[in-house]
């Protein structure tokens, strides 16, 4: 069971301000860590997005050189797993509302 | 299945272990990093990092499964499709972790380019930055010989 299927069993959201605000779309972004390894951060990008070589690269250097980078954009529930799935790399992953649209 | 056997040198990394050991206990009820989702209620949020805490645990124990008692007897660890995602991750939450207990005195910079002086460490955190480059030189290991099957998996 993971945290998301745990909110659809156990959790209802029924206030419509709620369900509005996760409706629209929310970005996926990773933060800056002294720790982790510049290759390893590669390889959780490409793992767990399936992006290639370069634009792993280009990520992780964006978290490294301007402490964070926004990995993906999409639905919230989405977001979530990627959140959830980054998470439990040690990454720190955060979600914030995509305002840009 | 790719497989990757890597002779340690026991007098090197033997002492390093009961260090480890005690990380792991220590991770046993907590994240290695605080990590959590804003506009969570309190249950879902709790089930959020009770999920990522029983990963981080069974990560670890695959982590220690690697010094068995052939360890013991030949300095040999391995590392294949079976364990090699547990074993990475569970080396960056004991890194993590070693960093926020036993390293704090180090800036971020001197973290980040591996320009530690350790001369001027106390015997406890020397012990724990030889132990903080033994975990990253293992994950180098398994990125560079495992990375497709990771990949695959």
């Amino acid at each position: 069971m993971t945290p998301l299927s745990a909110r659809t069993a156990s959790v209802p959201v029924p206030q419509a301000e709620t369900e509005l605000a996760l409706a629209g779309r929310w970005r996926v972004v990773v933060l800056n860590d002294p720790v982790n390894l510049m290759s390893y951060v590669v390889l959780v990008f490409r793992k767990v997005f399936g992006f290639d070589e370069p634009t792993a690269r280009r990520h992780m250097l964006e978290v490294h050189e301007l402490g964070r980078s926004v990995v993906w954009s999409g639905l919230r529930e989405k977001a979530e797993a990627y959140v959830f799935t980054l998470q439990q790399w040690h990454l720190t992953a955060i979600l914030e509302p995509d305002e840009t649209r | 299945m790719k497989r990757v056997e890597v002779k340690l040198a026991l007098s090197v990394v033997a002492p390093l272990l009961d260090l480890v050991k005690r990380t792991i206990d220590d991770l046993q009820d907590r994240l290695a990093a605080p990590q959590s989702l804003q506009d969570l209620d309190e249950d879902l949020g709790a089930a959020w990092k009770g999920e990522l805490l029983a990963g981080q645990n069974g990560d670890c124990q695959r982590f220690l499964a690697l010094f068995d008692s052939e360890f013991f007897a030949s300095g040999m660890v391995a590392f294949d499709d079976t364990n090699a995602e547990s074993v990475l991750r569970a080396c960056a939450a004991i890194r993590l972790r070693l960093r926020d207990r036993e390293l704090k005195s180090l800036s971020d910079e001197a973290l980040e380019s591996a320009g530690v002086e350790t001369g001027h460490l106390d015997e406890a955190a020397q012990k724990a930055y030889m132990g903080y480059v033994f975990l990253a030189t293992l994950q180098e290991l398994i990125i560079q010989h495992l990375d497709a099957a990771i990949l695959e998996g």
